[in-house]
């Protein structure tokens, strides 16, 4: 008999042949297809998602989100106590907290890790100018002051990507060779573009706010599989216990099959159309309405996704069921208007100057919606110059804004609307408008929840009016796991501590 | 033959510089920006421009280049961007299941196809040999990520007879690894048999045409013991030439199909470096691969020279 | 010998009188034809879009061979796409054999140039052939023209290799010595003698390289370099309807059959063509 498959198969087809329903080898393993290698360690560095779902299992913040999105504490002991002004934080840490060296967590390796993200990383440096001091105000508490209130602060703290990830204060440098966390897992192994071997780390500590980390895995193994339809393989074989991101088309084949499960993350996110704000002919807003008013949002998401169970038809920024959920200016979502759009080419003396616009087949939906975008901009008149780039060369051209007028990507539904960076003017697109600047600050700096709802409508109906961006529409992602894995939930970043196998 | 043999030394040396530039000036003029892509979609162009200079890739070209054919003849080929690790250690790591692939499906090929070849070109024009030679042009008028795909999706999915990718866990026994291998290089092996039974077939009937054949057979030997005789000795330069030709399509071979089979080799690193513009694994991988090529070479010519004669070198 | 070397202008004759050659030669005509003539034959523009037909399978009303993800006419798309990627296989034929005939002589006959010409042959070889293509084709773009410069850099040391390795036996065979002594000029030598003893290895090779380039085409469009994907060739409609391997197979099938095809057919040619051009062997069989 060849064991060709993964040990745990081999094994049960072992145990078949002599008794059957003998009990296993105690060892678990949960293997998980992801979509690329995770080149860093260090969420701190990397806002890429593939970071973020391995580095949350051995890295880990103050705070967390939970299931419905709420801010909860992970490393903190407690929600922290925010002055009456809004401007300072105390936050309580957790005691006994272990790190894989052996070391114990304080509030000094707390603040370190602080300061470098402020320093570093993408994120914190998004508000660096309004933190005016991070403080050990105690061996296990922590206060953050700000020059001005900033609501977002918390989901900040929490989010796992760019993440305010807590580290031993002694392995603090700009690069962190060895990543060394907190989390309910440490490295074992990383073979590159092979597998990163991750095992239980024995004194965990549990969090008193998140939700319990079981560890009922022995090893998770994360196994870099950059082509869709290989991970599709992989996961009806056998070989992987869940497999992240694939293709919609590949649905009913998993779900006829008795080895694997399909998951639909349902709405997973949003693609967008970036629009050039520096420089070039978008910068005129008549043509950024008659772009608007030409697609045809409910075609590109056909042709992306190719079945409505895997997208709606949604000009709202966030999808029924969210506290940001507001249909304020939706009226100029799909239009599919090519008469409106001409007229408007004519308005603004439209002189034929192409219109560049810049994707990739990184994912494919992006090239698809692309493709069908530029039939109906050229329907209305305009020039289209589409470029087709790898993704490496698309994540430097967009940072050049001489390159591109619209370029396409994509993003969750993230918890915290600022958290999104194409709405400020600071992003690389650019989008400065008086009126959204001051909405912006309003909404960063308003700490009432209903208030912040309010303003949210009032940004939307401006991204909309002035046409900031073009989100086309709601998309769901669809991952695979086994028949036999239970306790994972289908995520923007699965975790799998608490996964187990049956056998 | 000293002389000569000090003078292909030295022409290797040379090729391998040459290869060295080439692969250089290459990659530099590639668009992407590596730093860009380490740091992830959100991070903004200050973010960018900071890795850049910590990566030294903000230095003037001509400085990167001499400081890199520096510390090439040192045997030091850089740090991968992306691993953080010497490029040499990234590669060794990645060695074993290229060169176990391109073995086993060089095996493959020239078991199957050699003795067809040669079968074929003694019973040339026959049915079998048409039915040789268009079977082999078959299999390899299929684009081999095609038949990879088609493989891997009843073969391995389906039937279950073989790993549908990878190459085995952390704990993964050789044995396993090999495992691994099989459907791989059946599917290279494919490719390249088509290549070398076509190859070996009309080799034999150029040398079943020459002088000395026909004189043997006007002779009065039998045809199977001319082509054992004489046709059989005298194939060994096109054979040479063809597993020499084949070594490079092999390694190129194996770009596809460890892409489809997502086996961690030379091949899928080179496509992910390429892709995340990893210079220093790029560069470190072609000269590799060229010293391997060179030195197969160089062999090459040495056994022309053992096997014919007529070559004066 | 002399004699030997005229009783070439019959190698048509020798040609179409194998039945598979003369079969996969009108294939392979044919093909060329219909492709070429795409714009006058083809049902429906290739790229107009009708995405409520998406996937439509063949047969289906206005979609002779189906629709694609997009509900463009495959039949159209194919059509178009022949053309590009049998100009592709063409231009790299020509241009890397024209490449290779050059160095590969000028480094098999002169043995002054052989050494710096042969380094240089090797230095290109050493190169992975579908990583110096994605190499220059993420470099310069895709365009068709430049994927045909990528491919035809690839293919030509393999023209020259033969060409040089041919030559080197041929040099010193008695009758180019013999011209040589004659006091030839030796670049008559080298086009009369040497070429033409070489012609058939070179005819054959660029026969596959044909054959190759085309499914190198559709090997980068696998790895993502392909021609951009905006021009449809046979290679990007193979792997753009990989993703729809299970709801719409055709999608795979149809330009899958359409690259064989020509390959096959191809081949068949470049063999039977080698055998024709062998003078040697026609007259024994």
């Amino acid at each position: 008999m060849n064991c060709f498959r993964n040990t745990r198969t081999c094994l049960s087809v072992a145990a078949l042949a002599t008794v059957v329903g003998a009990p296993l080898a105690a060892q678990t393993t949960v293997d998980v297809a992801i979509i690329g290698e995770a080149d860093t360690f260090d969420p701190m560095v990397s806002t890429k998602d593939v970071v973020s779902i391995v580095t949350q299992h051995f890295v880990e913040t103050l705070y967390t989100f939970d299931d419905s999105w709420a801010v909860v504490p992970l490393l903190a002991a407690d929600m922290p106590q925010i002055s009456e002004d809004g401007l300072t934080y105390t936050i309580p840490l957790r005691e006994g907290v272990t790190f894989h060296d052996g070391s114990t967590m304080d509030s000094a390796d707390v603040v370190g890790s602080i300061e470098r993200w402020l320093e570093l990383a993408t994120r914190g440096r998004s508000i660096a100018d309004k933190v005016e001091s991070v403080e050990a105000t105690g061996e296990h508490e922590v206060t953050i002051s700000l020059s001005a209130p900033y609501a977002p602060l918390l989901s900040l703290l929490a989010f796992s990507n760019s993440a305010a990830a807590v580290y031993p204060e002694e392995i603090l440098a700009e690069t962190i060779e060895n990543v060394v966390g907190t989390g309910p897992y440490k490295i074992a192994e990383h073979a590159p573009d092979q597998y990163l071997q991750l095992t239980r780390f024995e004194d965990y500590t549990q969090p008193t706010g998140a939700a319990e980390r079981q560890q009922t895995p022995d090893e998770i193994r994360f196994v870099p599989v950059p082509d869709p339809n290989t991970r599709v393989e992989g996961l009806l074989s056998g070989q992987f216990d869940f497999a992240d991101s694939l293709p919609a088309e590949s649905f009913a084949r998993v779900e006829s099959s008795d080895v694997a499960e399909p998951l639909v993350l349902e709405p997973f996110g949003w693609p967008l159309f970036a629009i050039n704000h520096k420089q070039g002919l978008l910068t005129d807003k008549t043509l950024r309405q008659a772009v608007q008013a030409a697609l045809p949002h409910d075609d590109m998401l056909f042709a992306a996704f190719g079945d409505d169970t895997f997208f709606q038809v949604d000009g709202a920024q966030y999808p029924e069921g969210w506290t940001w959920q507001t249909d304020a200016g939706t009226d100029l979502y799909n239009q599919n208007d090519l008469e409106k759009a001409s007229a408007l080419l004519e308005e603004a003396g439209y002189d034929g100057t192409p219109l560049r616009i810049l994707t990739s087949r990184q994912y494919e939906f992006h090239y698809k919606m692309a493709e069908v975008a530029q039939m109906a901009l050229e329907a209305a008149g305009f020039d289209v110059d589409m470029t087709v780039v790898d993704w490496a060369t698309l994540s430097q051209q967009r940072d050049d804004p001489t390159m591109w007028d619209i370029y396409i990507t994509h993003s969750p539904f993230l918890p915290e609307p600022s958290l999104t960076s194409t709405f400020f003017s600071t992003s690389r697109e650019g989008w400065a408008n008086p009126e959204k600047e001051e909405l912006l600050t309003a909404f960063t700096t308003e700490t009432d929840p209903e208030a912040r709802k309010e303003i949210f409508a009032d940004i939307q109906q401006i991204v909309l009016d002035d046409v900031g961006f073009i989100k086309i529409g709601n998309f769901n992602s669809l991952q695979g796991k086994s028949t036999a894995l239970s306790g994972v939930e289908a995520a923007p970043w699965p975790q799998f501590w608490n996964a187990s196998v049956a056998e | 033959m000293t002389r000569y043999l000090i003078k292909r030394l030295v022409g290797l040396v040379v090729v391998i510089f040459l290869v060295l530039t080439i692969a250089f000036i290459i990659v530099r003029l590639a668009p992407g920006d590596p730093a860009a892509l380490m740091l992830g979609p959100d991070a903004t162009t200050e973010d960018v421009a900071e890795l850049r200079t910590r990566l030294g890739l903000d230095r003037p070209i001509y400085v990167q280049y001499l400081t890199f054919v520096a510390n090439a003849a040192q045997g030091d080929l850089g740090d991968s961007l992306f691993f953080n690790a010497p490029v040499l250690e990234v590669l060794a790591a990645r060695a074993e299941p290229t060169i176990f692939l391109a073995l086993f499906s060089l095996i493959f090929a020239l078991v199957i196809a050699a003795p067809i070849g040669i079968y074929a070109a003694y019973r040339h024009g026959s049915a079998t040999d048409q039915g040789a030679i268009s079977t082999a042009m078959l299999a390899a008028s299929v684009p081999s990520f095609l038949t990879g795909l088609i493989f891997q999706r009843y073969l391995a999915t389906e039937l279950g007879w073989f790993p549908a990718s990878g190459y085995g866990g952390p704990d993964a026994s050789f044995l396993e690894r090999m495992g691994h291998l099989i459907l791989p290089s059946i599917v290279l092996g494919i490719t390249n048999s088509a290549l070398i039974l076509r190859f070996t077939r009309a080799s034999m009937l150029d040398i079943l045409g020459e002088d000395y054949v026909r004189t043997a057979r006007a002779k009065g030997m039998t045809e199977r013991r001319v082509v054992l005789r004489h046709a059989l000795k005298n194939a060994g330069i096109p054979i040479i030439t063809v597993v020499g030709l084949t070594f490079a399509l092999l390694v190129s071979g194996a770009v596809v199909t460890e892409r489809v089979f997502n086996l961690p080799g030379l091949g899928n690193l080179v496509v992910n470096a390429v892709l995340r513009r990893d210079y220093p694994i790029i560069q470190g991988t072609l000269i590799v691969v060229a010293a391997l090529y060179v030195l197969v070479n160089l062999l090459t010519d040495l056994l022309y020279l053992v096997v014919d004669k007529r070559v004066k070198l | 010998m002399a004699a030997t070397l005229s009783a070439e202008p019959n190698f048509f004759g020798a040609l179409i009188s194998r039945k598979s050659v003369l079969v996969a030669l009108v294939i392979f005509v044919a093909v060329v034809g219909i492709s070429f003539l795409s714009p006058l034959i083809s049902p429906t523009n290739p790229d107009a879009m009708s995405v409520r037909s998406r996937l439509l399978p063949p047969g289906s009303e206005g979609y002779l061979l189906g629709a694609d993800a997009f509900g463009r006419d495959v039949l159209s798309r194919l059509l178009f796409a022949g053309r590009v990627s049998l100009t592709i296989g063409l231009g790299v034929a020509i241009v890397s054999s024209v490449i290779g005939i050059l160095i590969g002589l000028l480094a098999g006959f002169f043995q002054r140039l052989d050494t710096p010409l042969s380094r240089l042959i090797d230095a290109m070889m050493a190169f992975p052939d579908i990583l110096l293509a994605l190499s220059l084709v993420a470099i310069f773009g895709g365009s068709m023209t430049n994927v045909i410069l990528a491919l035809s850099i690839v293919y030509a040391p393999r023209i020259a290799r033969i060409v040089r390795a041919s030559t080197l036996v041929i040099r010193v065979l008695p009758y180019v010595e013999a011209a040589r002594a004659l006091g030839t000029r030796t670049h008559v030598i080298m086009w009369t003698h040497v070429l033409r003893n070489t012609i058939s290895p070179i005819l054959v090779q660029a026969t596959f390289i044909f054959a190759y380039a085309m499914l190198a085409e559709a090997g980068l469009s696998f790895l993502g370099v392909g021609v951009d994907p905006e021009t449809p060739t046979w290679g990007t409609m193979v792997n753009e309807g990989r993703q729809y391997i299970d709801q719409a197979f055709f999608l795979v099938l149809i330009p899958g059959l359409a690259i064989s095809i020509s390959v096959l057919s191809l081949q068949l040619v470049g063999d039977g063509l080698r055998d024709a051009l062998d003078p040697r062997l026609a007259k024994e069989t």
